[in-house]
This record gives structure tokens, C-alpha cells and sequence, in this order.
């Protein structure tokens, strides 16, 4: 049950690698300015980035294209981390966000909040009022906070072991999902539609708020990896193996498992839970590296980063005026590189 | 995720499997018979009795005979088979977060059913069970091929089952997104359920359920070795290359009948075999007759509170199975003494 472990010649295979995902990281929000479903001229949209340009490519540009790119790289930067983190600390392939709640606590608190809040204003179905758009992330991250720490306070009464807390999570997910599935099913029409939206995880609309908001849990969530790196090396390994190479055990799991709460409940709160993200951009990052643990990591983060813009690039212009939701885009495009990876790697 | 064999049981604990399974397997039948009382029509034990031991044409008969009982067995059985094939999944990936999902097959027979659906109204409905199995044994086929790769690792098995299946659900998702009006009543096909469904429906998926329970039943001492690791399993003389094959083979096998029949029914595949072997059981073929028993009696219990507890409505039922299965797994879990060991080791 060691999956992650390093085989004992590890070759490095930075050199190649860390420039070129410095480059795509760097090229991929680039070229998602330039393209959109509005046609800019690539020379307005040079004009808007250097300062000048018309008021409309402006507003597109300013507005609407950069807040939803930035908001996208911040939240798969956190839910690639958050899943790494995960993967690492129950030693556990399968493991992301949703293990630990996070994305159906997030979901049954936004269906409560959404429903309370169309119902109190919103009786019949024809009126239409501004709804509570900006609370949306704080009210996800929230619920997905609470899951999470429902979770660790059952695992921490024993032992806090990687089995327990998988399978707490388990029940207690799958628990959160059927309750909010419950309200759903008993909402009625009104204003459904709303809902779907944020259940299929987009990043449609997405404003410089929602990159503010998420923004401080990025710094902060990036800025402690480096403190993590020793635990989670240790954390790879079974508890009495780590504690004799004189891990804290109990304090450094729930160090990270904190870490990883706090930035998947905020990427889920802002953006809906993208299930890929968490679960296989980690593997791609571990195939990439190929077993140099060390690598793993800040490819993950390049890596989430990367894909979400990409792919959102590509559902925005594939899709037309009805855009593809990101989270399908990410499947559909992630899932044969990654068979391909499964089958050439050992 | 090892089989933890403790020493032979002795004297009364001998008795203890037996007991527990003839008991849950009683609580089940219970809950079959109490169920034939409720729904539409509440009708009075005395009548449900009469009705079975005689097939006289009365309104009260047709109701218990075509659609409350064989409803409520293709609950069980359905049930039975998604528990069996999550323990052997669990099993063979040593994977506690595996589950029917993790073959592929779930997702394959959903996404060509929803494609011919909106794509293709021409085709009957007869025809949806056979694009299902079709589409869930090309699936199965793939994640094969790819867990079969250099290494054929448990690892590769996970990863490939999930990687086909999340690729398979981003189809459907899509196609859901382009259909438009039609969606609600295929949401409600892609929760799961067993409306409607009678004995042809049972028929059609018992043989699958069936052969692999009686399959896996027979070879427990393998699956014994391969939820230990490779080495050990390779060391007492197992033919990895050869055993693998077969077991995930019969993993496949109850999905592929279940899932065309009633739509994925989540949660009962990855509980059961969790709630089996937090009850102890002293090897995997034990375990795989209390996890099948387990299954059958949660998707029962379940399947009653979706048609009674909102009629004239129904409920998906992979959602009550959840809300019904998900505390008691919470109890166990947060009971379990053995896990200690296992998480500490």
C-alpha cells in the first residue's frame, strides 16, 4: 500500500520539466485573453493589456475575461493541491476533495442557502429578484469547513488514522450529498436552474470578487507548503514508520489535512466542486515527475493551474454561446493523457 | 486494506457467521413480506398472506404478484450483486474507496443509454437494457486493457476504472446539458430506481447476480490472497496474470446485469463491504456472503421508504440508501476497534 513511493534511482527530470511549465503556466492565461467567444482583434486586446484600447474591449477584457481566468488558476492551483495533499496523507490514489466532505458540505450548505433565499423572496416562480450572488462562496466554503471538521472530530476521537478518516469520510459525504439531493428533489421549479449551475462546477460569471476572495487562501495555502514538506515526506509512510523517523504524527496530519480543507472548501466555494482537478491532476503531476517526490509538488500547483485554464479556454470556445461546463472539458481532455500515462509508465 | 485472519473461530464464534447472515437474511425476507402491505393500496397482512398462497385473479393478487414482489426482489438482488462486486473490487485494488464504479461499467451503460435517449428517439425503451450491457462491457473492456498494462498493478486498476468512468460521466453530463427539455425524467433514471420494474427485469439480471455470487463463493481463498499484496499472494503460489482477470471478470459481471435494470444505485456497492468486514468475519467468503446479505437488505429498506415515504411520488432510491446505510456505517466505524490496528499498523 505504498503507491507513491519513489523507486530507489530517481532522475531528476527537472531540467526539462521546470521551464516548460513555467512557460505554459505563463503562456496559458496569455492565450486565454487573446481568445474568447467575442471576437477582439488580437491588437485591441494588446492595446486593453498595455493600458489603452476602447471602452467595450475594455470591458470585456478587464471585466469579464480576466477575473474568470484568474479565479480559475487560483481555484485549481488549491483543489490540485488540496488533493495532492489528501492523496499523500491517507496514502490513498483514489482520495480528493470530496473524501473529506468538503465538496458535499459545500453542496447541501449552498442548496439550503439558495433555497431559503429564493423561497423568502421569490414566491412564484414569475418574479425575479437580484438573489444573494456574492454570498454564494463564504456560504459554500463555510459548509464545506464544517463537514471537514465534522470528519477530523470523528476521526480524532480514536486515532486519527488514514482508514478511519477515509471511511468517515465516505459515510459522512455520501451522507451530506443525499441530504442536499433530498432538497432538491423536494425544491419544485422554481428557479431550479440557479442551483444546477453551481453543482456542475463552472467558472461562468466569475468576477474579480471571487478571485479576491479566494486570493488570500491561495497565498497563505502556498506559502505553508514549504513548512509541510518535511511532514508530508514522512506522512507518505505508515504512522510507525513515520514516528520513528521522529514525526509528530497526530500534529503534522492534522496540520495538512487542515491546509487541505481550508483550500479546497474555499475552490469549491467559488468555482463548485471539479471533481478532476483534485483527483487526477495529482497522478499526471506524479507520472511527470516520475517518482521524484520533491518535483511532485510544485508540479501539481503548475500543473492545476494550467489545466483549468486550458480547458476552460476550450469549453468557451468549442461550446459557442452555451459554453461546455469546465468540469466536462477537464474529463473529457484529462482522462486520455492520463490512460496514456497509465499505460507507458510503470 | 488486509484481511485480517484471526485464529480459527472456536466453540461458540463458530456459530456466529452462520447466525448473523440466517439473521439479516430473516430481517430481509421480514422486510420483503412488510413491504407487500405498503403502498398505493394498503393492504392487511391477512389479505398479502392469501394472495401469495393463492393466485386467484383478484385485484389484491395482481398488485402483490406483479409489481410489490418481484419489485422487492430485484431490490434484494440488485443489492446482493453491487455488494459483492465492491468487495471483490476492494479485494482485488486493496482499495477501501473502491467501489462498482471503479469497473467502468456503471458509467458505460449510463452514457450510451443517455445518448440513445436524446439522440435517438426512435429506439424503444425495450432495447435500452442491451445498449446498457453493451456499453458497459466495451467500458469494462477498457479499463481492462488499460489495468493490464506493464505492471498491471492494483494501482493501474484504480486509477484506469476511475479515469473510464469520470470520462464516460463528463458523455453524459454533456449530453444531459444539450437535451434540454428532456432532462428531469432522465435525472430521475440516473438516481436509480426500481419502478416498475417486474419479472422480466428480474429475470434479466438474476443469472449475472447469481453466477458471480456462486463464482466468487468458490474461489474466496483466492480473493483471501489477493487482498493481502502481490507478494504474498504470488509467494503462497497464486498466478497473478491469471486470477486477476477472473476476479475483476466477476466483478463485472452482477454490474453489467444491474445496471441497465435499475439505473446506478449509489453507495450500496462501497458500504457493504466496509459494514461486512467491520462485523468481523473470519475470511473473504464470510465476508462476501454478509456483504451480498448486507446489500440486498439495505437496497430493500431503502427501495420500501423510496415508493411509501413520499407517495404517490418516489424517491431515488440511491438516495435513501445513503441516508439509511450512512449513519449505521457511521456507527460501526466510529465503534470498530479492529480499524485501530489497521490504520496504526
Amino acid at each position: 500500500m505504498t503507491p507513491l513511493a519513489p523507486p530507489l534511482v530517481a532522475h531528476p527530470p527537472a531540467r526539462r520539466l521546470v521551464p516548460l511549465l513555467v512557460g505554459l503556466t505563463l503562456l496559458a492565461p496569455l492565450v486565454a485573453v487573446f481568445f474568447g467567444v467575442a471576437d477582439l482583434p488580437l491588437g485591441d486586446v494588446a492595446a486593453v493589456l498595455t493600458g489603452g484600447g476602447s471602452a467595450e474591449a475594455r470591458s470585456i477584457i478587464l471585466d469579464i475575461r480576466l477575473p474568470r481566468i484568474v479565479t480559475g488558476m487560483l481555484a485549481g492551483m488549491q483543489l490540485a493541491t488540496a488533493g495532492f495533499l489528501l492523496q499523500t496523507i491517507t496514502r490513498n490514489p483514489l482520495a480528493d476533495p470530496s473524501l473529506i466532505g468538503v465538496s458535499q458540505g459545500a453542496t447541501l450548505s449552498v442548496t439550503l442557502f439558495l433555497m431559503i433565499a429564493v423561497y423568502s423572496h421569490d414566491p412564484t416562480p414569475t418574479t425575479l429578484v437580484a438573489l444573494p450572488w456574492s454570498w454564494l462562496p463564504a456560504v459554500g466554503m463555510l459548509g464545506g469547513l464544517v463537514a471537514g471538521g465534522l470528519i477530523y472530530l470523528m476521526t480524532l476521537r480514536h486515532d486519527l488514522g488514514p482508514l478511519r478518516l477515509t471511511l468517515c469520510g465516505v459515510a459522512m459525504g455520501a451522507l451530506l450529498q443525499a441530504l442536499a439531493l433530498g432538497i432538491v428533489a423536494g425544491w419544485g421549479s422554481s428557479r431550479m436552474e440557479v442551483l444546477l449551475e453551481w453543482l456542475s462546477g463552472s467558472l461562468y460569471a466569475r468576477r474579480w470578487e471571487h478571485a479576491v476572495f479566494l486570493a488570500p487562501f491561495t497565498v497563505a495555502g502556498l506559502a505553508v507548503l514549504p513548512l509541510l514538506r518535511r511532514p508530508l515526506e514522512l506522512l507518505r509512510f505508515e504512522s510507525t514508520v513515520a514516528r520513528s523517523f521522529g514525526s509528530a504524527y497526530r500534529r503534522d496530519f492534522s496540520a495538512v489535512l487542515f491546509v487541505s480543507c481550508a483550500l479546497a472548501a474555499s475552490a469549491v466555494g467559488a468555482v463548485g466542486p471539479i471533481v478532476f482537478v483534485g483527483l487526477i491532476v495529482p497522478h499526471l503531476a506524479r507520472k511527470l515527475a516520475r517518482g521524484h517526490f520533491p518535483l511532485v509538488l510544485p508540479l501539481t500547483v503548475a500543473l492545476g493551474a494550467i489545466t483549468v485554464t486550458v480547458c476552460d479556454l476550450l469549453g468557451r470556445l468549442l461550446g459557442g454561446a452555451d459554453e461546455i461546463p469546465i468540469g466536462v472539458v477537464t474529463a473529457l481532455c484529462g482522462v486520455p493523457v492520463l490512460i496514456a500515462l497509465l499505460r507507458r509508465t510503470p | 486494506m488486509t484481511a485480517s485472519r484471526t485464529a480459527p473461530p472456536a466453540g461458540g464464534e463458530a456459530l456466529r457467521m452462520p447466525a448473523l447472515t440466517g439473521l439479516l437474511l430473516t430481517l430481509a425476507a421480514l422486510a420483503i413480506v412488510a413491504g407487500l402491505t405498503v403502498g398505493d393500496r394498503t393492504l392487511p397482512p391477512g389479505t398479502v398472506i392469501d394472495a401469495l398462497l393463492s393466485k386467484a385473479g383478484r385485484v389484491d393478487t395482481i398488485v402483490i404478484w406483479t409489481l410489490r414482489l418481484p419489485r422487492s426482489l430485484a431490490a434484494f438482488l440488485a443489492g446482493a450483486g453491487l455488494a459483492l462486486a465492491g468487495f471483490l473490487l476492494q479485494a482485488l485494488t486493496r482499495n477501501p474507496l473502491a467501489g462498482p464504479g471503479l469497473t467502468g461499467v456503471t458509467a458505460g451503460a449510463v452514457a450510451p443509454i443517455v445518448v440513445a435517449f436524446v439522440f435517438v428517439p426512435s429506439l424503444s425503451s425495450v432495447w435500452y437494457p442491451l445498449v446498457g450491457f453493451v456499453g458497459g462491457m466495451a467500458a469494462a473492456g477498457t479499463t481492462f486493457v488499460i489495468a493490464s498494462g506493464r505492471m498491471a498493478s492494483p494501482l493501474h486498476l484504480a486509477l484506469g476504472g476511475i479515469s473510464v468512468s469520470l470520462f464516460l460521466h463528463a458523455v453524459t453530463i454533456y449530453v444531459l446539458l444539450l437535451s434540454g427539455p428532456q432532462v428531469p425524467s432522465l435525472l430521475f433514471w440516473l438516481s436509480g430506481g426500481l419502478q416498475g420494474r417486474s419479472w422480466p427485469q428480474l429475470s434479466s439480471m438474476a443469472p449475472f447476480v447469481l453466477l458471480a455470487l456462486a463464482g466468487a463463493l468458490a474461489i474466496h481463498r483466492v480473493v483471501d490472497l489477493l487482498s493481502l499484496s502481490d507478494g504474498a499472494a504470488m509467494g503462497m503460489g497464486l498466478r497473478l496474470t491469471a486470477w486477476r482477470p477472473l476476479v475483476l471478470l466477476l466483478a463485472v459481471l452482477p454490474v453489467a446485469g444491474i445496471v441497465p435494470v435499475a439505473g446506478p444505485i449509489a453507495f450500496v456497492g462501497l458500504a457493504a463491504p466496509h459494514i461486512a468486514r467491520l462485523l468481523r468475519p473470519p475470511g473473504s467468503g464470510w465476508a462476501m456472503a454478509l456483504a451480498a446479505t448486507i446489500g440486498g437488505l439495505m437496497t430493500v429498506l431503502a427501495d420500501l421508504a423510496a415508493r411509501s415515504l413520499a407517495a404517490p411520488r418516489e424517491l431515488p432510491v440511491g438516495l435513501v440508501t445513503a441516508l439509511i446505510g450512512g449513519p449505521v456505517f457511521l456507527y460501526l466505524v466510529q465503534r470498530s476497534r479492529t480499524l485501530t490496528t489497521e490504520g496504526e499498523r
